[in-house]
């Protein structure tokens, strides 16, 4: 009678099943069996007599171990020393008391292990027979790290080149500025590591703060994977047994509060051309509670992957190439933040589309559709992050530190599922608060500013969060300049046209550091349009560029090309030894656009345009009459590319003035390029291009 | 395998973003320690249809995954109408009878799943990871795919312009992206492993809509399938859910069509120039092993790791670190069902001639050839290629398709737990004994990847 019992016959007569099986409606989607609950290995807890206490996930399917030590302390306000508590971290992996850092290495690599430290615990991942040598490891880094002066050398200048990037990175700024606003320079959260606290950071500061800190008592260590509790507990035992607890101090500090009212902080970078908004103010939402659940659901719904900020700001106008949310819960203070990065002149239109998504998500109930989605969503990127065994542990000592509820995770698809679209409506109106946030804005103010004083007042701050008057506007053109007067000057400025006319050719090395990664340039260049650059990275050149006048030739890691026509022409236009001098011949017309600050000077803005199309600008200083700063705009496979390069620090060679120091951005990275080496007519040939 | 990203913007009017990525290495050998053994339990059959079945529960993660493979890959064509297989792997996602064009994916993504495909030589996988309440949709999805997936013009049209896109990006468009294909023109004579499974847009262009249906038709049948189901599943449940979306699907009604030809053993060094567009010369060899499975697979797998697996493998510390001859090195046990493929290759630094970087290569298999290798060194690559086993078998989508490759390749899905035993049995003299066996100049396809700017003015010549 059952179907069964037809497969089995029509298998034996040899016949097709097809037609013989119940037939199945396949024009209808299966339905979803019930949201699964989240089966998690229940931990055995115990404590050492030093407190540590520890939590063993036994799980045998594979044969290897995770060892998660996470130190629940409160943040630490780093004051004058800004960075020691993350460089501690770091050190404490650098070396022990028997062992350098390459005999760590090596031990480490030997048994195929994970080993890793940070200021608030460190990390080990080894298959289950090397599991009391990798124990022995972290014990060693645990209990006895050297803090060698030379690794904590190398780890600060890492820093440093790290924060010198972040200057000129719009992105950086805005999170910098952010912080400090929502919580004040005088808080853990909005405190700023600089150059000075970098070098002010000594060995024995991170090794004060490992003694303070790095204590058994306020330790959570997650054992995950193919152990016994009672294997776990001896094993640990002798490793950390002998870990001394000590008092940990619990600092407390304000409640930072949302502004009354909505407010306007613009940071000025006058060669944005972007505008990065973020939309930004602390909250009181304690993590990992029910709240925070639906606070997550109804995140997602106002700023999730493709959600309503995205289809508004992106689908429907264009402004960006994507707009997001973030509402994040904490102990000490959560945030809210809604940011996206828009063309500058969209600046306030997208700032008013923000307010509007932010007004409308807490005034109204959500579709049926958007809440099924984004339940979809959540639940399946939970559930794949939980096949991570560190996923598994985190949940494990979040459980306890937060004093969770023992099925908290078990029941969070649950909890995701349950959530209705009034929910979201309450959560939206308890923690959307257009009307309470700063309006963070890095972009080229005089192009928006006047249009934000609608949503607040207005303030100006500096790149470190210092508030700072308004940018003065540059002074106006005089009247009767023109461009061709501007550029005379700059001639004059640099040695005069005779000088300059005497160059045949210039030879130039110069150096930079992008990522930590060193790099050589070669330029060459040759009156009047031939040129040459090459730049090598760890001994290796990685791209190069030759132009004979005419085209350019391209080579790199990605293989060779050759650039012909209009866009060879730009790269000539702005490559080649004094331009300037060739702008009658290659039919480039020069128009005065007016002032603008250039490194807070005032420089004349001058606009080049090419007849077929081709355009972009030099700065020329108004008191010196130096060349500041070019901005060139270019098609790039992944949209338009500017690049903004600004010239200072100029020398004479050969009765010439040449800049010694380019800063240079290119999306996200820029770079400080020095001269290391300028030679003048050489007697480069033709042929050597 | 390490990425630098280089980002590199230089003087007015002059940009580059270079990419500077080290070569994949080798993916590991597998094998698995005393203790691995046993630990992943599953449970198979077939349905009367012979759909292989494979179900391994592992209730940890409320996830599945749903993959079913078919033993069709490269191989399986015929040579006028090669690319099929690959290109079935796009095909199949157009929809079917009840699924319409463009709702496959949108039906995995919006249930908050993961899908994807890949083919090779061999055989062809096809797969979806969602959360465990979701099985039956994968169930259902998987045999609409089988039972009657749409095979009209306009999917055949719209796939075969992003296959062109695929191939340009993945393969012409990539530094030594062609590595592989101009490889095996050459190692092969014969075999169907002369093409790639990425084959010939002509051959695409050129094939019928019946051609195409017909290939559906002989190999996306059940008996030509393993469906491997992994994850936080009930077994007796899954089985009744099995067969109610996968029983209906008729047998296919002739023999699958399995090549027999047998690759002419090669007899004379097989030395090459490929003119690309690079800048840094490449060095490739590739030698003729046996099938994978076989006990000498299993030395030339731990040999690979000891010339090329990770930091302190002999390729790296010797060619790339201490001589700085390259800026990456690799080896590949190219392990297929018919006798596969061992490629070295190396991309040499900036000056360095191709025949000076593959004179080092050569140094380093020669050393294999004339000394045993130490315990210590030794050791430290059976702990390589152990970790990186366990590891492999950490994810339950790894689980099904390593049940589902063990099954078809080896016909023991066992093999999961039990593989180990194959790579332990491999010792320190049979290093150096199939070193010597393999590795030879007669048996190999050596190839110099020169950039263009060099073609036609060359006297570094084919190397010696």
């Amino acid at each position: 009678m059952t179907s069964k019992n037809i497969l089995l016959t029509a298998s034996l007569i040899g016949l097709s099943i097809g037609s013989h099986a119940q037939t199945l409606d396949r024009s209808k989607l299966p339905t979803d069996a019930p949201a699964p609950q989240i089966k998690i290995g229940k931990p055995v807890t115990f404590s050492l007599p030093n407190g540590l206490k520890v939590f063993v996930v036994e799980n045998h399917k594979l044969p290897r171990v995770a060892f998660n030590l996470v130190l629940d302390r409160e943040p630490i306000l780093e004051g004058d020393k800004a960075g020691y508590v993350d460089m501690a971290g770091q050190l404490m992996r650098s070396g022990t008391k028997t062992r350098t850092k390459e005999q760590l290495d090596e031990a480490v690599d030997f048994i195929g292990a994970n080993l890793s430290t940070s200021p608030t615990g460190a990390y080990g991942l080894a298959l289950t027979k090397h599991t009391p040598k990798l124990l022995s490891l972290m014990a060693d880094v645990i209990l006895n790290p050297s803090f060698p002066q030379a690794e904590l050398d190398k780890i600060k200048k890492q820093t440093k080149s790290g924060l010198a990037s972040q200057k000129d990175n719009p992105n950086a700024i805005v999170s910098k500025v952010s912080n400090v606003l929502m919580f004040g320079k005088n808080h853990p959260y909005g405190e700023q590591t600089t150059e000075a606290t970098v070098d002010r950071v000594t060995v024995a500061d991170c090794r004060n703060y490992y003694k303070t800190y790095f204590r058994p008592n306020i330790g959570y260590l997650a054992v995950v994977g193919d152990i016994t509790p009672a294997e776990a507990k001896t094993q640990i035992e002798k490793a950390l047994g002998s870990w001394q607890r000590g008092d940990v101090p619990k600092p407390t500090y304000a409640v930072p509060t949302p502004p009354a009212k909505t407010k306007i902080a613009i940071v000025d970078r006058p060669a944005s051309v972007q505008s990065v908004i973020n939309i930004v103010y602390p909250v009181q939402l304690k993590p990992y509670s029910s709240e925070t659940i639906l606070a997550s659901v109804t995140n997602d719904i106002l700023g999730g992957g493709e959600a309503r900020l995205f289809n508004n700001l992106r689908e429907k106008h264009g402004y960006t190439y994507g707009a997001y949310s973030n509402l994040s819960g904490d102990r000490l203070a959560g945030r809210f933040r809604a940011s996206a990065s828009v063309r500058t002149a969209v600046t306030d239109s997208a700032v008013a589309e923000f307010m509007n998504e932010l007004k409308a998500i807490g005034n109204g109930r959500v579709t049926a559709d958007e809440l099924k989605q984004t339940k979809n969503g959540l639940s399946g990127s939970f559930v794949f992050a939980l096949e991570d065994p560190q996923t598994i542990a985190n949940f494990a000592i979040n459980t306890a530190r937060y004093n969770l509820p023992g099925d908290f995770f078990a029941n969070y698809l649950k909890s995701i599922d349950a959530t209705t679209d009034a929910d979201v409506e309450t959560v939206a109106k308890k923690f959307v608060k257009p009307e309470n946030a700063y309006i963070v804005v890095v972009g080229k103010a005089s192009e928006f500013a006047d249009k934000l004083k609608k949503y607040g007042d207005i303030e100006y701050y500096d790149t470190d969060g210092n508030k700072m008057d308004a940018p003065t506007a540059a002074k106006a053109v005089p009247a009767g300049l023109t461009a061709e007067q501007v550029i005379d000057n700059y001639i004059k400025a640099i040695g005069g046209k005779e000088a300059v006319s005497k160059i045949e050719d210039v030879s130039m090395t110069m150096s930079t550091e992008v990522q930590g990664q060193a790099l050589q340039i070669t330029r060459k260049q040759k009156a009047p349009n031939r040129f040459s650059m090459a730049i090598n990275a760890m001994g290796m050149e990685v791209m190069k560029q030759t132009s004979d006048g005419t085209k350019v030739a391209q080579s790199g890691m990605q293989g060779s090309k050759t650039i012909e026509g209009q866009e060879a022409k730009a790269s000539i236009l702005t490559g080649s030894l004094f331009p300037e001098l060739h702008f009658a011949e290659n039919g480039v017309k020069s128009t005065l656009a007016g002032t603008e600050k250039v490194a807070g000077k005032d420089a004349y803005k001058i606009v080049h345009t090419t007849g077929d199309g081709i355009t972009w600008s030099d700065f020329y200083d108004v008191t010196t009459g130096l060349k500041a700063q070019t901005i060139i705009t270019q098609k790039a496979p992944t949209g338009d590319v500017t690049v903004t390069v600004m010239y200072s620090d100029y020398q004479d060679a050969n009765g010439v003035k040449f800049p010694r120091t380019l800063n240079q951005n290119l999306g996200p990275v820029q770079m400080a390029l020095k001269v290391d080496q300028l030679d003048v007519n050489k007697g480069l040939k033709d042929s050597d291009f | 395998m390490k990425k630098i990203f280089l980002w590199l913007a230089l003087c007015p009017g002059l940009y580059a973003v270079a990419l500077a990525q080290t070569p994949k290495k080798a993916a590991p050998a597998a094998t698995a320690s005393p203790t691995a053994q046993g630990r992943i339990k599953f449970t198979e059959y077939d349905l009367p249809n012979g759909l292989h079945v494979i179900l391994h529960q592992d209730n940890t993660t409320p996830l599945v995954a749903v993959t079913v493979m078919y033993h069709v890959g490269s191989k399986n064509e015929q040579p006028n109408r090669t690319g099929f297989a690959h290109f079935f792997e796009h095909l199949l996602f157009e929809g079917s009878d009840n699924i319409k064009r463009g709702e496959y994916m949108k039906l995995v993504k919006g249930n908050g799943g993961q899908l994807n495909a890949n083919t090779s030589q061999d055989r062809t996988f096809y797969y979806e990871v969602m959360p465990a309440n979701k099985l039956e949709l994968g169930l259902y999805l998987e045999s609409e795919r089988q039972l009657h997936a749409k095979i009209d013009q306009t999917g055949v049209n719209t796939q075969r312009e992003v296959v062109k896109e695929e191939k340009r990006q993945r393969y012409d468009n990539q530094p030594y992206g062609t590595i592989i294909l101009e490889v095996l023109k050459r190692a092969y004579k014969t075999h169907p492993y002369r093409w790639a499974p990425i084959g010939s847009l002509d051959d695409l262009n050129a094939a019928s809509i019946d051609e195409f249906r017909q290939f559906y038709t002989d190999f996306y049948v059940p008996n030509n399938a393993i469906l491997s189901i992994a994850g936080d599943i009930d077994v007796e449940q899954s089985k009744a859910l099995v067969s109610k979306y996968f029983a209906e699907i008729p047998r296919g009604t002739k023999p699958v069509y399995r090549p027999t030809i047998k690759e002419p053993a090669q007899t004379t060094e097989v030395r090459d120039i490929v003119y690309d567009n690079i800048t840094l010369p490449a060095v490739v060899q590739a030698y003729h092993i046996p099938a994978q499975g076989t006990p000498d697979y299993y030395a030339i797998d731990v040999l690979q790791t000891l010339l090329a697996g990770g930091e302190s493998s002999r390729f790296n510390k010797e060619i790339v670190d201490k001589q700085q001859k390259a800026v990456a090195t690799a080896a590949v046990p190219f392990g297929l069902e018919d006798p596969g493929l061992f490629l070295t290759y190396g991309i040499a630094n900036q000056g360095v001639e191709a025949d000076d970087l593959e004179a080092s290569i050569n140094t380093e298999i020669d050393r294999v050839k004339k000394d045993l290798v130490t315990d210590v060194e030794f050791q430290k690559v059976k702990n390589q290629i152990e970790t990186n086993f366990v590891n492999q078998n950490a994810r339950i989508f790894g689980i099904a398709e390593n049940l589902a490759n063990y099954k078809m390749y080896y016909g023991d899905a066992n093999l999961i737990n039990t593989e180990l035993d194959r790579y332990n049995k491999v010792t320190k003299e049979d290093l150096r004994r199939v070193a010597n066996q393999y590795l030879t100049k007669d048996n190999r396809v050596v190839l110099y990847y020169l950039p263009k700017a060099m073609e036609g003015k060359t006297d570094t010549g084919k190397g010696k």
